[in-house]
């Protein structure tokens, strides 16, 4: 996946000037806003153009300049917010934050002394609207595409799971529901007898029941038990 | 689902989110989804001096995965009620 602000210059070939989408992955227009100004870092405004809300991701086109475009995955806006007060920004605007790679070599200070628009950098994009009444309406269609949008599961699911795992095992051995207290208590024994990698994961949770009272009276049932 | 239950009971109480990118805001909870996405009203930028370009916005809408930390009003927290719940969320029940 890109990570950040992309240029974006695929239009349909018709003259209408319409952004390309991604139709088949199930990508669909989801609201047009003509007449949009954006303005990227503390870059000035650039002239207007318009603003193309998709499932996927937010396209800025300009009117102008038909090779000049912008596009942000919707997985990479972090916060968007209505910004209306003239001493935070001179125009009203969707104020957006943008997920950039972390680079700790370089500083945001850097590209700005070099002049050079890195566009995968940028951390904040603003896109000011001529009619400042649809605001609201815009914020509502972000937020409901950032809904459509959620993260691609990771592998960090995987460590839950192991955790879970465990504690299904457990459950397992026991038996009785109303008993879940006691099965803690007697698993000890059978989890460190048999460590492996797995089980050991529930070691540091079943420690914690060492000084409970019911520990001596499990210790003496495990006695008679064998 | 556990979290979104409880952030659900806290809609309406101030909290503070902190980002992973360090800023933090605060605001009213006005709502929060299953992916924990979250929307904020009346908010206002903890570190003012360190953030002095960002928002001051009424709503914003921050995303779930970047989301670092939520700081609780000291009494929006059901010890026992949470405790209970995460030992239910626990057994997979």
């Amino acid at each position: 996946m890109v990570v950040g602000l992309r240029e974006f210059t695929l239009r349909t070939g018709d003259g209408s000037g319409k952004p390309i989408l991604d139709e088949p992955n199930g990508e669909e227009l989801m609201h047009v806003q003509s007449s949009v100004a954006v303005a990227l870092g503390n870059r000035p405004l650039e002239s207007p153009g318009t603003l193309y809300i998709t499932s996927r991701k937010l396209i800025w086109l300009s009117d102008v300049d038909m090779a000049k475009g912008y596009a942000v995955d919707f997985l990479s806006i972090s916060l968007h917010a209505v910004s209306r007060d003239p001493e935070a920004y001179s125009s009203p605007c969707i104020y957006t934050q943008i997920d950039v790679e972390e680079d700790e070599d370089e500083d945001e200070s850097d590209t700005e002394s070099t002049g050079v628009l890195d566009l995968p950098k940028i951390r904040e994009m603003r896109l000011v609207p001529s009619d400042s009444s649809q605001l609201d309406t815009l914020f509502d269609i972000f937020c409901e595409c950032a809904e459509l949008n959620p993260e691609p599961i990771e592998e960090e699911e995987e460590g839950g799971h192991n955790w879970v795992f465990s504690a299904d095992q457990m459950d397992v051995r026991g038996g009785g529901e109303e008993d879940a207290e006691w099965q803690i208590s007697q698993s000890p024994t059978s989890v460190i007898g048999h460590s492996n990698g797995e089980e050991g994961l529930a070691q540091p949770m079943l420690e914690l029941q060492i000084s409970d009272q019911r520990f001596e009276d499990a210790e003496e049932m495990v006695h008679d038990q064998k | 689902m556990l979290f979104f239950s409880y952030f659900k009971d806290l809609v309406g109480q101030e909290v503070t989110v902190e980002l992973k990118n360090d800023l933090a805001i605060r605001g009213t909870l006005h709502s929060v989804d299953q992916y924990l996405n979250i929307k904020l009203e009346n908010t206002r930028v903890v570190d003012q001096d360190k953030y002095p370009h960002m928002l001051s916005v009424r709503n914003c809408f921050i995303r779930g995965s970047v989301v670092r930390y939520v700081q609780l009003p000291p009494d929006g927290v059901d010890v026992d009620l949470l405790h209970d719940a995460a030992r239910r969320e626990a057994r997979g029940g």
